[in-house]
């Protein structure tokens, strides 16, 4: 009877088993690593800065110039090399050096000097460093900085191919003779110190923005704020013990 | 390990690579700080977005597609299939243009190059190749049967 039944039609859905074992180690392993990456990356605790000590001869710096607040005196110096139109310095900028300035600069526990680091991709950034740079000559540097990293999506790279007007604007609005600014920015006239302070970083080995030295360790990326106050405590002399 | 299913474990490892590029993008993970050639310029571009979405959410969905499609057909139901193996030409097809476009916007437009999205380009073009063998392979099967 058997040999009159119709024979049976092969069962086509491949079971899961009957992949080869090698394919799921295959799938396994990439999960694994990819999961672990991940996971690693998201858990990992940006608080724990861990600086670079960097090689760094006084002697040989060129006349490079930065922009400095806080105490001239301030026992920690921090020194900082940023491009205006880079997204982690305008982030660091606008939400942790707020808390920077309130809490370490104006208490007197460090000083912090901005030098000029523009990067080559950032077409309009060298025009920003020299719009900020002529309102220094009026004193009014810090005030340009605010300004240009608050509106860093207004004039950079992708915004404009023509940032001026929106530079001549904030000039004006922070109380620059506009006059004065302008021919400054026009001739470029610190150009030569832009250049320098971008020379000065490339000698204490500064490759990307922003980057701080405190001491002498460098710490590149934007730098929360409770990691640069544990740099500064550390850094900070420790009265005598009566 | 058959062709597809080298594509099935290459999507996977793209699925991890473009969530990578995304929690980026979303600024969950990473250093924000930028350096020439970095990821940061490339992932804050204006061509980092494309209709609404981050491009690497778009690489997450295309990646997972992509899985999805390789890991039912190394089921032996599609087996000798060429309109299967058709099907993940294409969507590898799309992939592989779109990773151009990306490369394009880098070299030419951005003048920066992100590592990671150079590794997803690169496991996009290694699954196109597989695809093509394997296309050919069942074409191949179905004209010999024939």
């Amino acid at each position: 009877m058997a040999a009159n039944n119709p024979p049976k039609k092969k069962n086509v859905v491949r079971s899961a088993s009957s992949r080869p074992t090698g394919f799921y180690v295959a799938l396994g392993l990439v999960a694994v690593v990819g999961a672990s990456i991940l996971g690693y990356t998201l858990t990992r605790k940006p608080a724990t800065v861990v600086g670079t000590e960097i090689k760094y001869d006084p002697a040989t710096s060129g006349p490079s110039q930065g922009y400095t607040i806080g105490k001239p005196d301030a026992p920690v110096k921090i020194l900082e090399w940023a491009d205006f139109e880079c997204p982690g310095c305008g982030q660091f900028a606008t939400v942790t050096e707020p808390d920077v300035r309130k809490r370490i600069i104006e208490p007197g526990l460090a000083s912090l000097t901005f030098y000029d680091f523009p990067l080559p991709q950032h077409k309009n950034s060298k025009a920003a460093h020299n719009a900020a740079a002529c309102a220094a000559d009026q004193n009014k540097f810090w005030e340009m900085h605010d300004r240009l990293f608050g509106s860093q999506d207004q004039w950079n790279t992708v915004a404009t191919d023509n940032p001026k007007p929106f530079f001549e604007k904030y000039a004006s609005d922070i109380g620059l003779d506009t006059k004065a600014w302008e021919t400054c920015y026009d001739a470029q006239r610190h150009m030569g110190r832009i250049l320098a302070n971008v020379n000065e970083g490339e000698k204490r080995q500064v490759g990307s923005t922003p980057t701080f030295i405190v001491g002498n360790k460098s710490y590149p990326g934007s730098i929360p704020y409770d990691a640069l106050k544990a740099i500064v405590d550390s850094l900070t002399p420790k009265p005598a013990a009566k | 390990m058959t062709k597809r299913m080298i594509v099935a474990t290459l999507a996977l490892a793209g699925i991890f690579v473009s969530l990578y590029l995304l929690l980026y993008k979303l600024g969950i993970i990473g250093e924000l700080s930028c350096s020439v050639g970095s990821c940061e310029t490339v992932n804050s571009s204006k061509w980092a977005t494309f209709l609404g979405m981050p491009v690497a959410a778009w690489g997450v969905a295309w990646y997972v597609a992509m899985f999805i499609l390789a890991i039912v057909s190394t089921g032996e139901r599609f087996a000798d299939s060429s309109a299967v193996s058709a099907m993940l030409l294409g969507v590898a097809t799309t992939g592989l243009l779109f990773s151009a476009y990306l490369t394009y916007l880098e070299l030419f437009q951005i003048h920066a190059i992100c590592q990671w999205c150079v590794v997803s380009a690169i496991i996009v073009t290694i699954i196109f190749g597989f695809t093509i063998a394997d296309y050919a392979e069942k074409n191949s099967q179905k004209s010999t049967l024939s």
